[in-house]
């Protein structure tokens, strides 16, 4: 029986060595560990000691060839072992029998009946495998052991998806994932066509080419092609209203200028928010009174117009809440410059009123009326939305209860007010039909900690119950 | 600070009115097996090498060179005392009892471990630089626990002291910090051990400390001792001594043994790229082998007979280690994922799952599989 010694990997991942120097030739006598040959690799110089015993039949590569990792080396004849004791009745790789002693490479390591090893993870077999198992598909992308698990069931408790591992596993460079990324190309979706299966920069982009040509035809990919299987929807599911399908808008005018503001707001300012339900059936009347007056013909009487006399009724009770934060101190507002956000087909902008706690009702009202007008016709100057020292945003008008508004740069408090609905409400120990709403608010909790916004929107909301109050 | 050595390179043995009374806890039959557990590691690495070589094993971590501080200071300990190596501790292993077999079950990686640690007080290799260092502190707060609350005979659990090994490279990992934090705090039974061979891999010890690593332990607040650690007499009598005294509850020591890696870091780096061939060949004439057994036939405590004996055993368990290596069976891969958790894990079972489909997607090569 003739021994073939395959090339092994000495390293840890290298693929080949060159021959730099046979140390015997043939007819020499070898033991086991005799040295044979020194190689050369990307990593180092390396003397080979061969593992069998016998006389050296043939040396298969020649000084300065390179070789690949697996690759036989030489060959030893059994015949004559001159060490007894020594194992080489088990050969460690030897080639299948002489008559295939011409094949270049023992792709597939065909097993030896003397009880040969497999390959060992990280030495040289391993790099025959790998070169000798061609892929004939993708795995599975959305793998799942149905035996053991409820496929309906979503894994959040481990916040893993078998999409996630499939990528993670893929072979692809940092780079082709980069690409395949901005392609929208699933790597795991992919057979590598490059070395040991590595996904490469082409089939990522044969891939987006199949996608594309996929969604321009209408038709649904080539039988045979790799389908992943699973719940993932079909990749051709077309658009969701006419137009391209990514569009890209330049930012700017006063979507820029909310950007700007919200994100220096809300990364400097540590926001805190309190909201208070509240019967606001007798404010309700008040307005329907004051829309009956002639005085208020042509003016907007809200509840905002009252929301906002209770701020400033509030904001005398509770000053620290008209104020401006400095780090170092914070200034209190002896006024109230009042901000009221409008949403305007521009944009949110904050029209502010200025000394509003000089107005009295009917000039609040003439004042918010002018304003609004103003906001949405486009014609708030950049003057009337600066100096502003608390704001009030009317979400209730958009239908919803309340929110976490944003604070204007500058200032701690924002009023948050809400839709007015009649609800069931408890009146004396009767559940009785009431106008309810919502009064809520952001503040800045550096100045501002939750017993003084709570105490702040709880007079706010005794205004907007008993609008009396505002009878000096 | 000069390293302590009882046995210069020249063959003298010095006096030493520290260390050399514990010496004479080793009769001339005692001194002979520290030179033969030194001589079967060294047959050992050379045929592991050679595995290596031969795509039998994955990688192989030599030892060369780093006998007598292996040899020396196991032996000083009781065999009771828990060993927490690194993966460069194969004389230690093989003087605990380790077979060929065992040890090499990493190598090959059939088994993350090959051993049981708790049949030979010997732990794992760690092949997470300095990992062991926090588990030996662990130990000895257990230890040392169980001693308090008379969970383990009390004479017992006083007697036992840990050995925790690391190397010039992993003295810079912040989990010794941490290890040497509690151990000086909680006053543990542990030895740390460092090799320091004077190669992290490629970097030289020097970049790794303006100054011996050693001192290091002042800033613990415990004592610190350097060592020849390619003196094994100078490496038992050091060990022997720190070991009375923290078994009397002296608290952590730590030991730093100046050897010199001779081989490679592993089997897949080449260290030519950066030493000089001066720097080993000075090395080499110290080296500690050679030089122990030349003390030991000089002053007639073995004979030629012996030598040859030691040789043939040496032999013996370079073709029990060829024989282990080549019988072993390649590893169960889902075994690997089945023990990961005690209890079944969504996770795992999805990847092992995922393992298995990759495993199926390959072309059916004939007589493949």
């Amino acid at each position: 029986m003739t021994q073939t010694f395959n090339l092994p990997d000495v390293g840890e991942g290298l693929t080949e060595a060159e021959i730099v120097s046979w140390k015997v030739q043939v007819g020499d006598t070898v033991a086991i560990n005799d040295v044979i040959c020194e190689i050369e690799t990307a990593k180092s110089l390396v003397e080979l000691p061969v593992p069998f015993a016998g006389e050296v039949q043939e040396l298969v590569a020649a000084e300065g060839d390179t070789i690949e990792v697996g690759q036989p080396l030489i060959r030893i004849s059994a015949g004559a072992d001159p060490e007894g004791a020594s194992p080489a009745s088990s050969p460690v790789d030897s080639a299948p029998s002489e008559a295939e002693s011409t094949s270049p490479t023992p792709q597939t390591q065909s097993r030896d009946s003397a009880g040969e090893n497999q390959a060992l993870v990280g030495s040289g077999p391993k790099a025959d495998v790998a070169k000798a198992r061609p892929r004939v598909r993708a795995t599975a992308p959305d793998l799942i052991d149905a035996s053991e698990f409820d496929d309906d069931v979503p894994a959040p408790q481990h916040g893993f998806n078998t999409g996630d591992i499939a990528d993670i596993v893929a072979k692809a460079s940092p780079p082709v994932r980069a690409l395949a990324k901005r392609l929208g190309v699933a790597v795991w979706e992919l057979v590598g066509s490059g070395r040991n299966g590595q996904i490469t920069r082409d089939d990522v982009e044969r891939q987006a080419r199949q996608k594309k040509a996929q969604r321009e035809s209408g038709k649904t990919p080539a039988a045979g092609a790799p389908v992943p299987q699973g719940r993932r929807l079909p990749s051709d599911v077309g658009l969701l209203y006419d137009g391209p399908r990514e569009d890209k808008i330049q930012v700017r005018g006063v979507r820029k200028a909310t950007a700007l503001n919200v994100t220096a707001s809300a990364s400097t300012v540590p926001h805190v928010s309190v909201f208070k339900e509240v019967d606001v059936t007798r404010t309700m009347e008040l307005r329907q009174a004051l829309k009956n007056e002639p005085s208020y013909k042509g003016l907007s009487v809200s509840p905002m117009l009252f929301a906002a006399k209770a701020i400033i009724w509030a904001a005398r009770k509770n000053p620290q809440i008209n104020a401006t934060w400095h780090d170092t101190h914070y200034t209190l507002r002896n006024y109230v410059n009042l901000g009221i956000a409008a949403a305007t087909p521009r944009g949110l902008v904050v029209p502010v009123i200025h000394e509003a706690h000089t107005y009295n009702t009917q000039g609040l009202a003439a004042a918010i009326t002018q304003l609004t007008v103003d906001a949405r016709e486009g014609k708030t100057t950049p003057a009337e939305m600066q100096g502003g020292t608390i704001s009030i945003t009317n979400i209730g008008t958009l239908g919803l209860d309340s929110g976490t508004p944003i604070l204007p740069p500058g200032q701690a408090s924002i009023v948050a007010l809400g839709a007015v609905r009649k609800k069931p409400w408890v009146v004396d120990g009767q559940i009785v039909p009431r106008d309810v709403m919502v009064i809520g608010g952001s503040f800045d909790h550096r100045l501002i900690d939750g017993d003084l916004a709570g105490a702040f929107i709880a007079d706010v909301a005794a205004v907007m119950e008993q609008p009396g109050l505002l009878i000096d | 600070m000069e390293p302590v050595q009882l046995l210069s390179p020249d063959g003298t043995l010095r006096e030493d009115e520290r260390y050399s009374p514990f010496l004479e806890a080793l009769d001339d039959a005692g001194l002979r097996d520290l030179y033969r557990h030194m001589a079967l590691e060294r047959r050992f690495d050379q045929e592991a090498t050679s595995l290596q070589r031969q795509g039998q094993l994955a990688l192989w971590v030599p030892a060369l060179g780093q006998e007598a501080a292996q040899v020396g200071t196991i032996a000083a300990l009781k065999p009771t005392d828990r060993v927490f190596p690194t993966y460069r501790e194969h004389a230690m292993a093989l003087y605990r009892g380790i077979s060929a077999e065992e040890l090499m079950a990493t190598f090959r990686a059939t088994k993350h471990a090959g051993w049981d640690p708790h049949a030979y007080n010997f732990h794992g290799y760690s092949i997470v630089l300095a990992a062991q260092t926090l588990h030996a502190a662990g130990w000895s707060m257990a230890v040392k626990q169980d001693e308090r609350l008379g969970l383990r005979a009390r004479d017992k659990a006083a007697d036992e002291i840990v050995l925790a090994c690391l190397g010039d490279g992993a003295s810079s990992q912040g989990d010794v910090h941490e290890s040497m934090v509690f151990a000086s705090s909680y006053e543990l039974p542990l030895l740390y051990f460092i090799q320091n061979n004077h190669w992290a891999i490629s970097v030289p010890t020097a970049t790794q400390s303006r100054h011996p690593l050693v001192h290091r332990a002042d800033g613990y607040g415990f004592e610190g001792v350097r060592v020849d650690g390619n003196d094994v007499l100078a490496s038992y009598a050091v060990a022997a001594e720190m070991a009375v005294q923290i078994r009397n509850g002296s608290g952590p020591k730590l030991i730093e043994s100046v050897t010199y890696r001779i081989g490679a870091h592993t089997t897949a780096d080449d260290p030519t790229k950066y030493r000089s061939d001066d720097e080993v060949q000075a090395w080499a004439a110290k080296d500690p082998v050679t030089r122990f057994r030349s003390w030991l036939e000089s002053g007639d405590r073995a004979d030629q007979a012996y030598f040859t004996q030691v040789q043939e055993e040496a032999e013996e368990l370079a073709t029990e280690l060829r024989r282990a290596v080549l019988a072993m069976e390649s590893i169960d891969i889902e075994r690997v994922f089945d023990t990961v958790y005690a209890e079944p894990h969504r996770q795992v079972e999805v990847e092992k799952a995922w393992l298995k489909d990759y495993e199926a997607g390959f072309a059916e090569a004939g007589g493949d599989k």
